[in-house]
């Protein structure tokens, strides 16, 4: 039987191809080998009496197996116990992530010692207490067993630090003897600390000079803001203020600038109910999370932007009365998108954001232009307290390239940097480094550049670092260790003053490193150090934005973009980052590769996106290997991945792949995906992550299978996602949710009048799908890593999902029945049209985890009573009573039950932090590690619920809403997750329960479920409305 | 061949359990199973020998008639009067029920009661001596030492400074002619103390004390002292027996789950908490002045086992 297909989650399922069907019949991959391993060489017919043979014997040698001695145990108390060590009781600090490079306030929970979840600091507004998947997934890179365990001397270990120092000092203290100069390279640093280290350091060998080496760059934006305004910063964007939003490729929720602070204010205007909802616009080219969640998405040939960009602001300039661009091109998309973007823009003037991702130093003046134009300045832009993201700048980098190459750089110290790994030539850097006499690295784990250093001074890990950093003009993050080094470690300033004569001594109990950061914190921070380090931050208060004048004309910028762009390019290859992996910086974390991807999801891999007409064209299929070749750079294989919602004539491929980490385990992880990065092509002077000539595709072999999760755990085509537009939603809040069933059940009701009633809500409309909720969860209920290939057969362990849905639109609004599909595709054909509805999609994303349910289908069926009912509405799971029947997975109509094929700790198989003692660390020591043959699944972290109510009960009280938390709703950027108790008429979730969009997941089945979801709203004008059971 | 292939098949899960790094299957396992299978080959090739000796008694009949045998006079015809079904029966209960019973012992070990499990101590401690309220006995409260018993899912064992809170002086040089006693000699080698000059070993490598734990809850379940003894008022022997009279500890309680039931079936939840306000309310409305933990909830999976 065909289905409708309303919404669908990858071709294979709008298609029904009989590997979906197929998959979609059995609940559980099977793929116990027993045929194979009983067939050929070790067949046997068994019958009746063989088995009883072999049952009798097994059973037989299992309980002889059984009669060992009980291991004796033994527990180990401290000898001086800390003061505020409780055992068993968690501390809580205030720190600082190193994820983001300025600085990022976070709350670190440690048990006994050893810290094991980053939560955001919500007391700060840098973070608004949310935290990415990256962010999340970081704290296993403190229990690397690849980091380096001492420092460095040409790849062998000296344990001595004075030796070390020793060697360091003379050869620097020769090269500045000498008059050869030497080379600081940092990241974009924003560390007070850092900086006086480099200072002193500066002032021993006054040859030096530091030089900023970023990955990613920003450096267009940074000099088109210097030549508008005089002023090289990044400003402040302020989302929560705009009520128009117009981005040219800019992902700011998911790897723009600072997503996480983004995502927050952004979804301050998204929630229907206040006021005013904003709107979003999206011209983009690939898919991105951002575009994803945009009430209108354009697809749009991203080397043509400036040219979409002079004609939005020759539209806006037309309205204002402000002089027009003599302009030969007005270039124009799709159904006049420039021209009704122009016309919202205008409407809200002043209240109003435009924003690109262009690395052009003209495409961002005109955007510049525009903002002035629309009064943006000041009220949702501000440069004043701008952000330090980024310092940035390519040519000084390639100045130091170059002297390096010709000799005259003789030492080099690599601040925790990796350029030969992410910069452009990697040749032409590592031929360079050969040239120099001396050069260090403090990386803390080996990478590209480590390697090539002749002196490793491995940096400690920011969870065992003291530092101030100011990521935000006049807004100070502070660093605190919270765990004693795990290796023979010291921080870089640490190492630099020590390389200037400024060793740090301790002083009394305290460390020397405590004092130091201690006197920069009170010259240049504040002498409130205490309240400061117990905040994680602090803020010298806002200064007033100010409108500043543009100086620069446009007109220039508008001829170079004008004559690059005469003819239209074949193909546009766009290098773009994931959310999860990034810039490849956290290569050797699996948490990280685990996740899929929010929009293709896939794991592990990176690949070719490509659109779907792009592809027939090229005669391209998914999982085809592609040679490409840009230039005379080639990436030699690379998997196919057909895009839905991607522009025709681009193709993308994610950066952030293909590191060679020395060292790394047997995993995954190892030589994972393809390095993009020599793709990067300089012009300009700034780093352009577009290409647009000499590009081939080579198809080279089919057939490879990405690890993609998009088609697992289908819900079979039923109607669980409402959605409507503002305007329909304005004149009826209740629009979707009208259509109620009459339905009897055969259960009785729980009595749940004495204690609590847990439930969750989910706003559709909040939620953007980054993914941060499944690596909190992971971590915080020690969910396992699989790997590539279990997930390839659908075993992946994820306790909470993010199912990602398309839906098609076109001119005659959206589609959602099959035939309309099938006749518009139909009617394309005959045309010779290409089929553009494939371009035009809807994304809706939906988080799904257990929803305990009250009548709940898993737990009839089980028949060991495994998992039952509490009296506070959980659906609770015993593992131990568990014997891994499956019947209540079966019986899920949500699919969210996990079964464990595998013990996937202590099991070679699965080397990635199980297996270690280090990675064992991180383990949450309140919930149990769950073996072979048992379900498992989201249990609303009953471990958190527990300890909340016990302890308001030590402390005689009432439990107060917010005291129970998730983990998953803990960090969710946008706040789309909140948990609470349905008893207390008071609570947050009570008050969403009663929402006019508040509905629930297959009503019809009359499980009643715990988790509401709230309808998604979308700002645009056409209708999609879809009732319920249309 | 082939048929012998298939059946060792049945040891690879074995051989790779014994791998597995388990404490509870070590390499022992795998001899155990290399042993079993020894013993079956000894008694195969023993039967073989019996056949052979009985065809051979066969063959020798045929020729000539020999005197019965003892066991042929007395024994064969009783025996082959017995209903061969019913006595196989009485043989297979017999060796269940010692099997078994035997197999219960073990099991009970495995799946880790140990009621009376009651180890040596690195040190010597006596709690009767520290915790006792007989005459010169020193009526120390419980939480002195085991103090995170109510703030804490773990009562904790007191680290060595909290001995020497007392010891630093107390040395029972009187049991001992004038000497430091050994077992408050072991608290100061741990920690670096010179009993002697009275003062702390500067630098001294410190190595900690191994206690051996006695009670041992299965890793998947979870229990909070701080719940029990905080908020539910129970007194520390409840549990752990009358530990004040125990010169060295021993496991008073089985620890296995009806234990637990057992308890949460008859103890009252403390209304007076505020905590239970909603509880209260509802009990005065029914006229009851005892809520058990078990009406609670107390008796659920997920309040212990997630």
């Amino acid at each position: 039987m065909r289905r409708k297909h309303q919404y669908w989650k990858g071709f294979e399922e709008l298609a029904s191809e009989s590997s979906f069907v197929e998959a979609q019949k059995n609940e559980f991959s099977e793929g116990l080998p027993l045929d194979e391993a009983f067939s050929g060489q070790m067949s046997f017919n068994s019958n009746r009496r063989d088995f009883l043979k072999f049952f009798g014997f097994s059973v037989a040698a299992v309980s002889l197996a059984s009669c060992n001695k009980t291991p004796v145990k033994y527990a180990i108390p401290y000898l001086v116990k800390p003061e505020n060590v409780t055992p068993g009781v968690p501390l809580y600090y205030a720190s600082n992530l190193g994820v983001y490079n300025e600085g990022f306030p976070i709350i670190v929970k440690v048990r006994e010692g050893r810290p094991i979840k980053l939560e955001g600091n919500d007391l700060s507004d840098l973070s608004g207490g949310g935290l990415c998947a990256t962010g999340q997934a970081s704290i296993l890179s403190l229990y690397d067993t690849n980091r380096y365990k001492n420092p460095q001397i040409k790849s062998k270990d000296v344990a001595d630090w004075n030796l070390f120092d020793s060697q360091i000092t003379a050869k620097l203290g020769s090269i500045a003897a000498s008059g050869g100069s030497i080379r600081i390279i940092t990241r974009t640093n924003t560390s007070l600390v850092l900086k006086a280290a480099i200072s002193k350091f500066i002032e021993k060998y006054p040859t030096a000079q530091t030089v900023v080496y970023d990955p990613i760059s920003y450096s267009g934006m940074l000099i088109a803001n210097e030549k508008s305004f005089g002023r090289k910063v990044i400003p402040m964007y302020k989302f929560d203020k705009a009520e128009v939003v117009v981005s040219f490729g800019a992902d700011f929720l998911g790897t723009w600038i600072s997503p996480v602070r983004f995502s927050k204010d952004y979804r301050k205007l998204r929630i229907p109910g206040n006021e005013v909802m904003s709107r979003h616009i999206q011209f983009e080219s690939l898919l991105s999370l951002t575009g994803s969640n945009a009430d209108s998405r354009v697809p749009m040939r991203e080397s043509r932007e400036g040219l979409y960009l002079i004609s939005l602001y020759n539209k806006l300039a037309a309205k204002g009365g402000a002089g027009l661009i003599p302009s030969a091109t007005s270039e124009e998309l799709a159904g006049g998108a420039i021209a009704r973007a122009a016309e919202d823009l205008w409407n809200a003037k002043g209240k109003s954001l435009v924003v690109s991702k262009s690395n052009d130093t003209d495409c961002q003046l005109i955007v510049n232009a525009i903002n002035i134009l629309l009064g943006n300045y000041g009220n949702t832009i501000d440069l004043d307290n701008n952000l330090n993201v980024s310092q940035y700048s390519e040519t000084e980098f390639e100045k130091f390239v170059n002297d390096l190459s010709e000799g005259s750089v003789k030492g080099v110290l690599f601040v925790n940097t990796n350029p030969v790994y992410s910069y452009h030539s990697a040749k032409k850097i590592t031929d360079a480094l050969k040239k120099a006499e001396l050069v260090i690295s403090t990386a803390n784990a080996p990478d590209e550049t480590s390697g090539m250093a002749g002196f490793v001074a491995p940096d400690a890990h920011f969870l065992e670092s003291w530092d101030v950093l100011e990521p935000q003009a006049g807004r100070f993050v502070f660093s605190q260790p919270t765990i004693s080094p795990v290796f023979n470690t010291r921080q870089a300033f640490e190492s630099l003053l020590t390389w200037s004569g400024n060793a740090l001594k301790p002083s009394g109990d305290k460390s020397g490193a405590y004092e130091y950061v201690k006197s920069i914190a009170a010259a240049n921070v504040t002498t409130n150090w205490d309240q400061a380090l117990h905040d994680g931050f602090y803020s010298s208060g806002e200064k007033p934005a100010s409108v500043p004048s543009m100086n620069a004309l446009i007109n220039d910028a508008v001829a170079v973009i004008e004559s690059s762009t005469k003819t239209l390019p074949e193909t546009d290859l766009i290098l773009y980052q994931k959310v999860g992996p990034r810039d490849g910086s956290w290569a050797n974390n699996p948490w990280v590769h685990e996740l899929p991807d929010p929009i293709t999801k896939v794991c592990y891999d990176n690949y070719l996106t490509i659109s779907k007409t792009e592809a027939e064209k090229r005669k391209l299929e998914q999982g085809d290997l592609v040679k490409v070749s840009v230039g005379g750079n080639v990436i030699d294989s690379l998997p196919v991945l057909i895009q839905p919602g991607q522009a025709r004539g681009t193709i993308g491929i994610a950066l952030g792949y293909g590191r060679m980490v020395p060292g790394a385990g047997e995993n995954d992880l190892k030589n994972l995906g393809k390095n993009a990065f020599p793709f990067v092509l300089l012009m300009n002077g700034t780093s352009t992550y577009i290409r647009t000539s000499e590009i081939r595709i080579e198809k080279i072999g089919s057939g490879y299978e990405l690890a993609q999760t998009q088609s697992h755990h289908s819900i079979e085509g039923r109607d669980i996602i409402r959605e409507a537009t503002f305007e329909e939603y304005k004149k009826d809040p209740f629009v979707t949710n009208h259509h109620k069933h009459d339905l009897i059940s055969l259960w009785d009701e729980y009595d749940y009048s004495t204690g609590h009633h847990w439930g969750m809500a989910i706003d559709l409309n909040a939620c953007t799908g980054c993914g941060a909720c499944v690596v909190s969860c992971s971590i915080e209920n020690n969910v396992p890593v699989v790997g590539r290939d279990e997930v390839r057969m659908r075993r992946e362990m994820h306790w909470i999902r993010i199912d990602r849905y398309y839906s098609f639109e076109s001119d005659k609004g959206f589609l959602t029945k099959e035939k309309d599909i099938d006749a518009l595709t139909k009617q394309n054909t005959k045309a010779g049209k290409p089929q553009v509805h494939y371009e035009n999609v809807k994304v809706v994303h939906m988080p799904l985890m257990c929803q305990h349910c009250d009548h709940a289908p898993c737990e009839t069926v089980c028949p060991v009573l495994a998992t039952t009912h509490s009296s506070e509405g959980l659906n609770q799971m015993t593992y131990n009573r568990c014997i891994g029947t499956k019947y209540c997975g079966n019986n899920c109509p949500y699919k969210v039950r996990r079964f464990n094929w595998f013990r996937y700790n202590d099991n070679d198989q699965f080397d990635y932090h199980f297996n270690n003692d280090l990675g064992k660390m991180v383990i949450n020591p309140d919930v149990t590690m769950r073996t072979r043959g048992v379900m498992e699944k989201c249990s609303f972290c009953i471990q958190n619920i527990q300890s909340a109510k016990l302890t308001a009960k030590r402390e005689n009280r009432k439990l107060k809403d917010g005291d129970a938390k998730v983990a998953c709703a803990r960090t969710c950027p946008s706040g789309a997750i909140v948990f609470g108790d349905l008893n207390d008429p008071e609570s947050e979730l009570s008050k969403l329960y009663k929402n006019e969009r508040s509905y629930h997941l297959l009503e019809e089945l009359d499980t009643k479920p715990k988790v509401a979801y709230l309808t998604k709203i979308r700002n645009n004008k056409s209708t999609n409305t879809k009732p319920h059971h249309s | 061949m082939k048929k012998y292939s298939s059946f060792l098949l049945f040891l690879l899960p074995l051989a790779s359990f014994s791998q597995g790094g388990s404490e509870f299957y070590n390499d022992s396992t795998f001899i155990t199973v290399l042993v079993l299978f020894a013993v079956l080959v000894l008694i195969g090739g023993l039967l073989f020998g019996v056949t052979r000796n009985l065809k051979r008694i066969v063959r020798e009949k045929q020729i000539e008639l020999v005197e019965p045998s003892y066991y042929q006079r007395k024994i064969q015809p009783v025996v082959s009067r017995w209903n061969p079904i019913i006595v196989s029966l009485i043989v297979v209960t017999g060796i269940i029920i010692v099997l078994g019973g035997w197999g219960y012992k073990y099991a009970m070990d495995e799946i880790g009661v140990q009621q009376d499990y009651s180890p040596t101590q690195p040190i010597n401690f006596s709690h009767k001596l520290h915790a006792g309220l007989g005459e010169g006995e020193l009526q120390l409260d419980c939480k002195y030492c085991h103090s995170t018993a109510d703030k804490s899912k773990s009562a904790s064992i007191p680290s060595a400074n909290t001995c020497m809170n007392c010891h630093k002086y107390v040395q029972a040089t009187a049991k001992y002619d004038g000497k430091i006693s050994p077992e408050i000699q072991k608290i100061y080698d741990a920690i670096g103390f010179d009993g002697v000059k009275r003062e702390y070993i500067p630098n001294y490598k410190q190595q900690p004390i191994k206690w051996v734990r006695i009670h041992n809850l299965p890793d998947l379940s979870y229990f909070n002292h701080s719940q029990h003894v905080k908020v539910g008022k129970l007194e520390c022997q409840t549990c752990h027996g009358p530990v004040q009279e125990m010169d060295r500890v021993y496991q008073f309680a089985s620890l296995q789950m009806v234990w637990c039931l057992d308890c949460h079936k008859q103890r009252g939840i403390d209304l007076g908490n505020d905590y239970y306000e909603a509880a209260h309310r509802k009990s005065l409305k029914e006229g009851k002045y005892h809520v058990t933990v078990a009406e609670n909830g107390g008796l659920e999976c997920g309040k212990c086992h997630y």
